[in-house]
């Protein structure tokens, strides 16, 4: 239940994207087709993933023997910029029409605020093994959600009549804000 | 002192596993490309317009290093480039001919007659499922820009209705062709001399192509009676000039009472 309430939180109540304003510049520059979106939304997952289970196992195990808590956000950054070369040239290798579809936003996953959050947030939260992991996932997957909802609206948004002044970043603001709206009803799922 | 030490060597001692693990990675995942996709990339014009077949410029390149297709592939490119790609591939490259778009309708207008005021969307595919739009002729060009729209080069402008085609900037990718809903493009072969060419689709008897246009071809035959050399035809209520037997004396152009035939050089 625990771990269930956990995944929940990171995925929808307290979602990335929309809650906390989180990984923004993917947000809105990959998702224009909703295949590329999703498999952007799939790459983040992944990294943070692993991003979580590996930074939990730093801190866990070196840093805090160590007594070296100051070193988090240099390892942090280490972990995670390791993580993105190596998926970049696994999407290369098993994918190059989408290693150029994602383009320069693939090695930006290396900046993606939301990533860094959850290698942060790991200590600061003093989540156990299993809980870094899950919330990792968690919140990976809940960016892939927001991802693939917001290229399914734009590529609707493709065939609507939009007047003039509110076409292209304007109205792809005005969705966002329109999501981040409809994700605040996830509030009350869960307690805190 | 052995802070600073104990930190250095673990963030080392990280890196170090790190790296070595990415370059084993590295190795693993290595995908071997031909230098010369690059080059030919570059020679391409890179505006992926799909004329050739292929959805980009990079799959082109691509297949030409395969040697999928010849160098001479991309309709787009002078014969410049296609010399520059047939010397890279180490093969002999043909000269091209340059072709560019034509539009077979030539009524402004003011001289196409409405048959009802049309309030949807403004392109030609859709005025087209709406029975034409506005437009009484069911064979002329509808007037919507979306030649406009879907040319890549800016080759063609909108004026008083009709497209114009800027034959500088024409490079025969097609583009028009595709996009015109009544198929009023062909992609002629480009001549140096001026030509004598048919400006209407219309297939309309006489009576009814005069009704509603006034530059339309009404079929009346003078013509087939004046050309010395047999090159007019009427096909099917329009006329058609047979390039191999005219000799561009004009004769048609001056006779014609709607003004349908007439000089258009595409140089």
């Amino acid at each position: 239940m625990k771990f269930i309430l956990l995944f929940l939180s990171a995925a929808l109540v307290n979602n990335f994207v929309l809650r906390y304003f989180l990984g923004i510049c993917p947000f809105l520059g990959v998702t224009g087709r909703i295949e590329s979106a999703v498999a952007m939304g799939f790459a983040t997952t992944f990294v943070m993933t692993l991003t979580a289970t590996i930074i939990w196992l730093v801190n866990h195990f070196i840093l805090v023997q160590f007594h070296l808590p100051f070193l988090q956000y240099v390892t942090a950054i280490l972990v995670i910029a390791s993580l993105v070369q190596l998926i970049e040239m696994f999407i290369r290798k098993v994918s190059p029409g989408l290693y150029r579809a994602l383009g320069i936003y693939l090695p930006l996953i290396t900046t993606n605020c939301a990533i860094f959050f959850v290698a942060l947030f790991i200590p600061l939260r003093n989540y156990d093994f299993v809980e870094s992991i899950v919330f990792g996932f968690g919140a990976g997957l809940g960016f892939t959600l927001v991802m693939w909802m917001m290229a399914g609206i734009r590529e609707q948004l493709d065939f609507a009549e939009v007047p003039e002044p509110l076409q292209g970043a304007a109205i792809t603001l005005i969705t966002a804000g329109l999501l981040a709206l409809a994700f605040m009803g996830f509030t009350g799922l869960i307690g805190s | 002192m052995n802070l600073i030490l104990i930190s250095t060597l673990t963030m080392g001692g990280l890196a170090a596993v790190f790296a070595l693990f990415l370059s084993i990675a590295n190795k693993k995942f290595k995908v071997e490309e031909d230098p010369r996709v690059e080059q030919i990339l570059g020679y391409l014009p890179g505006i992926n317009c799909g004329a050739c077949g292929y959805a980009s410029c990079r799959s082109l390149a691509e297949a030409t290093v395969k040697e999928e297709v010849l160098a001479s592939a991309c309709i787009v490119s002078g014969n410049d480039t296609v010399q520059k790609i047939a010397a890279l591939m180490g093969v002999q490259a043909g000269s091209t001919q340059r072709k560019l778009a034509f539009l077979h309708c030539g009524a402004l207008q003011s001289q196409r007659r409405k048959k009802a005021e049309y309030e949807g969307v403004k392109t030609c595919q859709a005025a087209n499922l709406l029975m034409g739009g506005d437009l009484a002729c069911s064979y002329g060009c509808l007037g919507y820009s979306d030649c406009q729209a879907s040319c890549p080069f800016d080759a063609i402008s909108v004026n008083g209705g009709l497209p114009r085609i800027d034959a500088a900037k024409c490079t025969g990718c097609g583009n028009c062709v595709k996009a015109c809903p009544r198929n009023l493009f062909t992609l002629e072969v480009l001549d140096e001399e001026p030509d004598y060419r048919v400006v209407c689709s219309s297939l309309d008897k006489g009576k009814k192509a005069r009704k509603v246009c006034k530059k339309a071809c009404i079929a009346c035959g003078i013509c087939v009676k004046v050309c010395p050399f047999d090159a007019c035809e009427l096909e099917d209520n329009l006329a058609v000039i047979d390039e191999r037997n005219c000799q561009r004396c004009g004769v048609c152009a001056q006779r014609c009472p709607t003004g349908a035939i007439s000089l258009n050089s595409l140089c």
